[in-house]
């Protein structure tokens, strides 16, 4: 395993605040920058393919890969994000083959997954204790192997937007005008899914389940407000998650807050969502 | 269905025209019901070639099944079938999200621009879509988001999205819904000024007969099956129109078509249909 202390260090000196001189708080820092970016660029295309529902369904599927890590003798934080993998895959590959709707698709696994994770989970009651973790989810436990992980994931993933952003942008627009365009649209959907499968996943273990979807969606929204071109809706979107994250990480450590971290930093996104709301209205009052 | 055939199919000699498309006993069956049955017709290359047909005919389904968005038996040959056909697509209404922040510019340069938008639009790639918007007259649309456009300026963009591909065919969907009665004539004759300097091929479907027969070179009248496929003049006919579209066709048959003959006062048509 590689060696991350180094990395560490540099935070602790070049963030002097008292909090973050702790090994644990340093870890959650490194998480945090890379998870955020990531969601947020996700999280503008969620918003533009409409994927919310599908993201929530991943993040639910979390009991599921926990459970079955736990049946199998696997680690539970490998065996989610495999298993989120496997069911944004094979939403993906239904929603694209079948008649049905695409939320009456995500609708059916959604509760085929959390009925699954239940059914496993209510035969041993100590575990019950070890999936709360999960519904709540703590960045504050990240462990030297996820953040290499991630690390990994970063690259793949600013890789794959650096080459598709554009596209991805066009499919999110109109499919059957992106295909016309020669444009791969399935391929780019799959891995799209793939990605994002993994990064819910991971995100899951930090935000918990409730508030994953959160992460990805209240960023976008508000650049989505403030953006003038979707060029400067990445920024928005990248500065705002961004921020959020790392101020609700260096608050909630604060002797006076001691809030759950993924909460507060969803707060601090939803206060940047609230704000956007205000350049429309003032636009429009100037209107009148 | 006896009835719905009228005329005898028009037979283009073979050596007579080249083809932009051929269909080929092209079926489409959706959950037993067959919406297309062994349609054959052919888009001469030039042409402005209308598919017409009352609502549920099947229009729309045929061009989805050239653009390959669904599955059919049979089969469609594109050109000579060898070297793959550019297809510039124009929807009958774009369905999107309107308050996606996505400006026109970034609109026609995201299917061409490798360079993430993020770091902004080339110059170059910026000239070109300037230079199309001025082509179908909308250059000063270029900095106006795409959800706050109108209906006839969305149409135009879209259109500059498909040339901006530099098509051999350019397929519409209903290119005049939505779009009050100048502006589309304005879009027909753009079309037509267009597809002569260019010389594509225009494809499109359209359930408004005066549109096609002002601007039509070629004429498919599809319900389900091919009722009739020729020039204008051959397959708008009274009684071909009747079996179509049923009673209701009459209005526009004597107004705009009586003995066979165009009479209509727009440039487009002086010289064009009457001779």
């Amino acid at each position: 395993m590689i060696d991350l202390s180094p990395l560490y260090a540099l935070v602790g000196q070049w963030l002097p605040f008292d909090c973050l001189q702790a090994r644990f708080m340093q870890q959650a820092f490194i998480g945090l920058l890379l998870l955020s970016p990531m969601a947020a660029v996700m999280g503008i295309m969620v918003v533009n393919f409409r994927m919310a529902f599908f993201a929530d369904a991943i993040s639910h599927s979390a009991f599921a890969g926990v459970a079955l890590g736990l049946l199998f003798a696997v680690d539970p934080n490998w065996s989610m994000p495999a298993f989120g993998l496997l069911v944004g895959l094979g939403i993906m590959i239904m929603q694209r083959s079948s008649g049905l709707s695409n939320d009456t698709v995500i609708g059916v696994f959604f509760s085929a997954m959390v009925a699954f994770g239940l059914a496993i989970v209510s035969r041993d009651r100590s575990l019950a204790r070890d999936l709360q973790r999960f519904l709540y989810g703590d960045i504050l436990t990240i462990s030297d192997g996820q953040i290499i992980f991630l690390i990994l994931l970063f690259i793949v993933l600013i890789g794959f937007q650096i080459k598709s952003y554009n596209h991805l942008l066009y499919i999110g627009l109109n499919p059957t005008l992106a295909k016309a365009h020669r444009i791969r649209v399935a391929l780019h959907q799959y891995i799209f899914t793939a990605l994002l499968s993994l990064i819910v996943m991971f995100a899951v273990q930090a935000m918990g389940v409730l508030l994953v979807t959160a992460m990805l969606i209240v960023p976008a929204a508000a650049a989505r407000n403030l953006a003038g071109s979707a060029g400067s809706m990445f920024w928005w979107a990248l500065g705002i998650s961004l921020s959020s994250s790392l101020s609700g990480l260096l608050l909630s450590a604060q002797p006076w807050a001691r809030t759950a971290t993924g909460a507060t930093i969803i707060l601090i996104a939803c206060g940047w969502f609230l704000l956007s709301l205000l350049p429309a209205a003032l636009r429009r009052e100037r209107r009148e | 269905m006896a009835a719905v055939n009228p005329l005898p199919l028009y037979q283009p000699a073979a050596d007579e025209v080249e083809t932009a498309i051929r269909f080929k006993e092209v079926t489409v069956e959706r959950g037993g019901i067959s919406i297309l049955d062994s349609v054959s017709a052919n888009a001469p290359k030039g042409s402005c070639t209308a598919i017409i047909g009352p609502n549920g005919a099947g229009k729309t389904t045929l061009l989805m099944a050239l653009l390959g968005e669904i599955g059919y038996q049979g089969a469609i040959v594109l050109g000579n079938g060898k070297q793959p056909l550019r297809i510039g697509y124009v929807p009958q209404r774009l369905s999107f999200d309107r308050g996606m922040p996505l400006t026109v510019s970034e609109f026609l340069a995201m299917g061409f621009q490798k360079k993430p938008l993020w770091f902004g639009i080339i110059p170059k790639i910026q000239d070109n879509s300037r230079r199309i918007l001025a082509q179908v007259k909308a250059e000063h649309l270029a900095t106006r988001k795409i959800g706050a456009l109108s209906g006839g300026e969305l149409q135009r963009v879209l259109l500059a999205l498909a040339l901006r591909q530099d098509p051999d065919l350019l397929v519409l969907d209903e290119p005049s819904a939505g779009v009050d009665f100048r502006g589309e004539l304005i879009f027909c004759e753009l079309l037509d000024k267009l597809r002569v300097s260019k010389g594509f091929t225009q494809l499109m479907v359209s359930h408004d007969l005066a549109t096609v027969t002002h601007h039509a070179t070629h004429v498919i009248c599809l319900n389900r099956k091919v009722a009739a496929e020729g020039p204008p003049q051959l397959t708008l006919t009274p009684e071909n129109l009747t079996a179509i579209f049923g009673m209701h066709m009459g209005l526009v048959r004597s107004r705009s078509m009586p003995e066979n003959r165009v009479v209509c006062s727009a440039p487009c048509c002086q010289g064009k249909c009457n001779d």
